[in-house]
């Protein structure tokens, strides 16, 4: 039965476009596809519209030669070759929640060259750590909920927010309960299969991804995993969504039991406190969500979110996954490998780009692998 | 027979000034270098963060901001190679921000070069940093620069501000919730600024700075203004080491003076004809920072006779302009009224920053490539030269969709791969012989040698 | 009229020897060290397959990356020199006159040129990656243990896709190698390089734009594996002309035939 959730979680996934166009047959209702998880979908599930995550599709990004220059990441190319491609000819609108600047290319090639009805970048505060940023974000979430009102021809009442506050709530807190299965020893998934879980929560109606994760609730407590060994790693990085690189990784004897990343816990980790100004309980919940390190300054909290994570989840390894070019992420790489050394926890960075070479990279983990059981020392 | 052709020369002559704004940036390096040995204070943040708050603190606060200090480094290859190698060996990147690695191989190394080239033992730390954030690397790198020098027992106290509001063209009404969001978080910092420092806040150095600034970069503009001017009396290299002013020192009253001085030395070449470049008969405008390490190749564009008149980044870095009614892009006047209160200052300051030229395209590169366009028309401009430049991610973002919007209009763009601070990443040759393949393209051939 | 073009590439120096707008003789030879007597052994070759001497050639226009050693430079004495995307311009347009863009892929540099009537409107040349060029292809042979001219073949044997992280042709070779040892086929191998090749230069292509007729030249436009995926990025046909590897020379023997370009 378990099996066959992660294949659900998977199949969505690997079906997303016919599952967003049945969706919209069926709801009559909007989707808008979106770049960062600063966009608040709780604003989007008020209204009715279906937020779908725009993600790449590991292939060489050729087609944005154009409009993107190469040395931006792959990602935010990548996202931009698909709907330059009509993969996401279905979609209403593109929506973008400010954060770093290789997205923003994305977006706005998407809104000067792909035919769209609506289009909107929220100026998301990047001072996140100042005082003034909730006031100031509650205001833009204002503008953005009267644009989304005017766009959708219906207004969005307070009942509707806490409607759109609660489903995506409720995600997250089942998310993070499944996640508590992985503290055990042996954990009861594996890294791959939150992959799935988390992935396909940014694609799919959240109403039904909660029933599945119910589901799950209920069936992990008995469920024994047939792993070979006990190696427990983490995984830290930026966007990541490549499901091979994680198989294959984890067919090398080490599981994932943690990840800090933007398409994994990072994206479900901080709930919205309800209160009375909805949209200041919105605005407070992205400003105080564990941050993209494009916003994580002038401390560097996201490196502690990182170590606490490593120590609760007793962590032996870490592998930080630098997408090539991305400064934010790229900067924090030598103090997250300090912080988190200096609880035993040891780290190998690998550069990631549209595609992972296995090849050399099998060597690089194994290796790593190998430095984490103890073998050097039989040399 | 060979490809040369003859051509008129225009007079040309060095610039007077030439010398005052070597020893004007010179001492300021020196300034800084030296501050505690005056009981002065020294601060480190970008060529963007808002100088004139600091000025508050008194008349003894130096900084050498990131940016300039970082092409400084670019300039003298050897040492920038050696930066290079300390930063990766520190585990940083290389793609990373070029500026970035440049200064944190600065403090790694633990040397501070001087703008002619002496190295000196002991980066000189700062007390506090003060920056602002305006793409994703700009608070990291002071952030690192704090980490970095934790790991040498010193705290440094960090202090940044977030504009990332956008590129509000009018400053509406129902916008002022930006403006008091930029300004609420300087008036935070002021209050830091006097804890940090123990000093109290002197709110007439703000305004008179402030004042500064405002009169600085828009007396910078009407400099790059007068170029439109044929034959154009400064070329973009030499106006590298006038603009370089602004960047350091904007808030400064020398900066005003420098830049009134120059104006009116400007305006003087142009009623005698003085020509930057005698041979000029292909104006050509470039963008983004050039490869630092890598100027001559201005002086290889003048053996075709081509002329670099200047660039958005040259002219709106620091300088402020504005659209007339009949779409004419000119200076941006100060406003009528100097500040006279920290209210007062704070709220001009934030209105005029946010309408910097260069913070357009971080939102929207339509409106970039009006600006390129117009000073195309302005400027009497043949062609553009755009670095896709590997060493700056907030000035090279959406540069492809800037091709693209001026070649619309029917303007010859030559783009070519670069970095402004890292000389591994340019080949001049392989460079120039591409734009020796383009100049062809337009007709243009070498000159008689 | 008599006009000759010579090409000094980086691996091949060719000649064309153009009479009254018919081709008249071609030659090519590998360049050593010495590029001038290189390119002279081939003039001299040209020269002696149309049964002419030199002083029967009205003009001599040299183009590739060597083309300055030969301006003025006995035997051969250029008269002029034009940069290989001008001369592979001019050539396209000559063999099919309504080329609009040009795809010239030599042994280290990859370009696609805008063309109007044979003259260049927009132009791109790879910038220091030869994961664009015929080196690459040579480079990935090797690894194969097959030669050169059994790639495309090899490639067209295939049906499969293997995405190959080609961004530089040191670490593709790596990559090939593993997928060696993955007992993946040679041939799917071989198309996974010729699908990554053509994938750079599209990429590279689509910034000046694809607007037909597109003409494919260069030495690598022999291959006959590169074409299908070239056009399958491109989504556009591709003309390859007879003698491909000759145009650029046959553009500069053009332009020495109208010395008012």
């Amino acid at each position: 039965m378990i099996d066959g959730i992660f294949q659900q979680f998977n199949e969505w996934i690997d079906s997303r476009h016919e599952y967003a166009k049945a969706w919209k047959e069926s709801n009559k209702g909007k989707v808008a596809g979106y770049f960062c998880t600063y966009v608040p979908e709780e604003i989007l599930c008020a209204a009715d519209i279906l937020p779908v995550r725009v993600l790449g599709s590991h292939e060489p990004p050729i087609v944005t030669e154009p409009y993107i220059f190469a040395m931006y990441c792959h990602f935010c190319r990548d996202c931009l070759a698909q709907g330059l491609k009509g993969k996401f000819d279905y979609l209403d609108g593109i929506i973008e929640g400010q954060s770093c600047i290789h997205l923003r290319q994305a977006f706005n090639g998407w809104r000067l060259h792909i035919p769209i009805d609506y289009a909107y970048y929220i100026y998301v505060p990047h001072g996140i750590q100042t005082r003034r940023a909730i006031p100031y974000f509650t205001k833009e979430l204002a503008k953005f909920k009267e644009s989304i009102e005017k766009w959708t021809g219906k207004s969005i009442t307070n009942e509707d927010l806490d409607r759109g506050i609660q489903i995506l709530n409720r995600n997250r807190e089942l998310m993070k309960k499944v996640g508590e299965f992985r503290k055990t020893n042996p954990p009861k998934i594996t890294g791959l299969e939150a992959m799935q879980m988390a992935l396909s929560s940014q694609i799919v109606d959240k109403s039904e991804h909660n029933k599945l994760l119910e589901q799950l609730l209920r069936e992990l407590p008995s469920r024994q995993l047939d792993r070979k060994s006990d190696i427990r790693l983490m995984i830290i990085g930026s966007e990541d969504d490549d499901r091979v690189f994680m198989k294959n990784v984890e067919d090398l004897g080490a599981t994932f039991v943690v990840d800090e990343h933007c398409t994994g816990t990072r994206y479900y980790w901080d709930n919205v406190t309800p209160q009375e100004d909805r949209l200041a309980a919105i605005a407070t919940r992205y400003v105080n969500r564990v941050p993209c390190p494009s916003k994580d300054w002038p401390e560097l909290t996201r490196v502690q979110h990182a170590v606490n994570l490593a120590k609760e989840y007793n962590v032996k390894g870490a592998l930080i996954i630098q997408n090539k070019f991305c400064d934010p992420h790229g900067i924090e790489i030598p103090p997250l490998k300090d912080a988190l050394g200096q609880v035993g926890v040891q780290t190998y960075p690998l550069e990631f780009d549209v595609t992972v070479p296995w090849g050399q990279f099998r060597t690089r983990v194994e290796a790593f692998l190998e430095t984490l059981t103890g073998l050097e020392g039989l040399f | 027979m060979a490809s040369a052709v003859e051509i008129k020369e225009y007079p040309s002559e060095p610039l007077k000034c030439w010398d005052q704004a070597k020893n004007l940036r010179k001492n300021y390096y020196e300034d800084y270098l030296h501050a505690h040995e005056k009981g002065g204070l020294r601060w480190a943040g970008g060529a963007w963060a808002f100088s004139s708050i600091p000025a508050g603190l008194g008349e003894d606060v130096y900084c050498v901001t990131g940016e300039p200090y970082g092409a400084t480094i670019a300039f003298f290859k050897d040492f920038a190679s050696k930066c290079h190698e300390a930063t990766e060996a520190a585990g940083f990147p290389r793609t990373l921000c070029a500026y970035m690695r440049n200064y944190w191989g600065s403090i790694l190394l633990d040397k501070f070069v001087l703008t002619d080239g002496t190295v000196v033992d002991g980066y000189p730390a700062p007390d506090f940093i003060w920056q602002d954030h305006i793409c994703c690397s700009h608070s990291k790198w002071y952030q690192l620069v704090r980490w970095l020098e934790k790991k040498k027992g010193k705290d440094v106290p960090m202090y940044s501000v977030d504009v990332s509001v956008g590129y509000p063209s009018d400053l509406a009404a129902e916008e002022q919730y930006k403006v008091d969001y930029i300004a609420g978080q300087l008036s935070d910092g002021i209050e830091w600024l006097e804890k940090v420092t123990g000093r109290k806040y002197d709110d007439r150095l703000l305004c008179d700075a402030v004042w500064n600034e405002m009169n600085a970069t828009s007396l910078w503009a009407e400099v790059c203004a007068l170029n439109q001017a044929v034959p154009a009396p400064l070329d973009e290299k030499t106006m590298y080491s006038l603009y370089v002013m602004g960047t350091l020192m904007k808030h400064r009253p020398e900066c005003v003076a420098f830049y009134q001085t120059l104006r009116d030395e400007v305006k003087d070449r142009i009623k005698r004809g003085i020509a930057a470049v005698s041979t000029e008969r292909f104006r050509v405008i470039t963008d983004t920072q050039p490869p630092w390490g890598f100027l001559k190749i201005f002086r290889e564009m003048e053996k075709y006779g081509a002329v670099s008149v200047g660039s958005l980044y040259t002219f709106g870095l620091i300088g402020m302009w504005q659209y007339l009614p009949d779409g004419t892009w000119v200076p941006k006047p100060v406003p009528p009224k100097k500040p006279q209160t920290r209210e007062e200052a704070l709220d001009a300051i934030v209105r005029w920053t946010m309408h910097k030229p260069e913070w357009a395209h971080f939102y929207q590169p339509e409106l970039k490539t009006q600006m390129m366009e117009s000073i195309v028309k302005q400027w009497k401009v043949n062609a553009v030269l755009l670095h896709y430049n590997r060493g700056c991610e907030g000035l090279s973002v959406h540069i492809a969709e800037n091709r693209l919007g001026l070649m619309q209009k029917g303007i010859p763009v030559f783009p070519f791969e670069g970095n402004m601070g890292d000389e591994r990443d340019f080949d001049l040759q392989g460079t120039m012989a591409r734009l020796t393949v383009f100049f062809e393209s337009t007709g243009l051939r070498k000159l008689k040698e | 009229m008599i006009t000759a073009g010579v090409d000094v590439g980086a691996k091949y120096a060719k000649v064309v020897i153009l009479k009254d707008g018919q081709v008249i003789a071609r030659a090519k030879a590998l360049v050593g060290f010495d590029l001038l007597k290189s390119a002279t052994d081939v003039f001299e070759t040209a020269l002696k397959d149309a049964a002419i001497s030199r002083n029967d050639i009205q003009r001599v226009v040299a183009t590739g990356m060597g083309r300055n050693t030969v301006v003025q430079k006995p035997p051969i004495n250029a008269d002029e020199a034009v940069s290989e995307v001008v001369s592979a311009a001019a050539g396209a347009h000559f063999i099919v006159p309504t080329t609009k863009t040009v795809i010239d892929v030599g042994a280290e540099e990859g370009r696609g040129i805008k063309v109007e009537s044979g003259k260049v409107k927009d132009f791109v040349i790879n910038e220091r990656c030869a994961a664009g060029a015929g080196t690459f292809i040579e480079t990935m042979a090797r690894a194969l243990e097959v030669q050169v001219e059994e790639m495309g073949p090899m490639a067209l044997k295939s049906v499969n896709t293997i995405p190959m992280n080609a961004q530089c042709c040191v670490f593709a070779e790596s990559e090939v190698v593993s997928l060696i040892h993955s007992k993946i086929s040679k041939e799917d191998i071989s198309k996974a390089i010729h699908d990554a090749i053509a994938g750079r230069i599209s990429s590279m292509v689509l910034r000046v734009g694809v607007e037909k007729d597109v003409v494919l030249i260069g030495g690598v436009a022999l291959d006959p594996g590169f074409k299908s995926p070239l056009e399958k990025e491109l989504k556009a046909n591709i003309i390859v002309p007879e003698y491909p590897e000759y145009v650029s020379a046959l553009g500069a023997a053009v332009v020495a035939a109208n010395p008012t370009r």
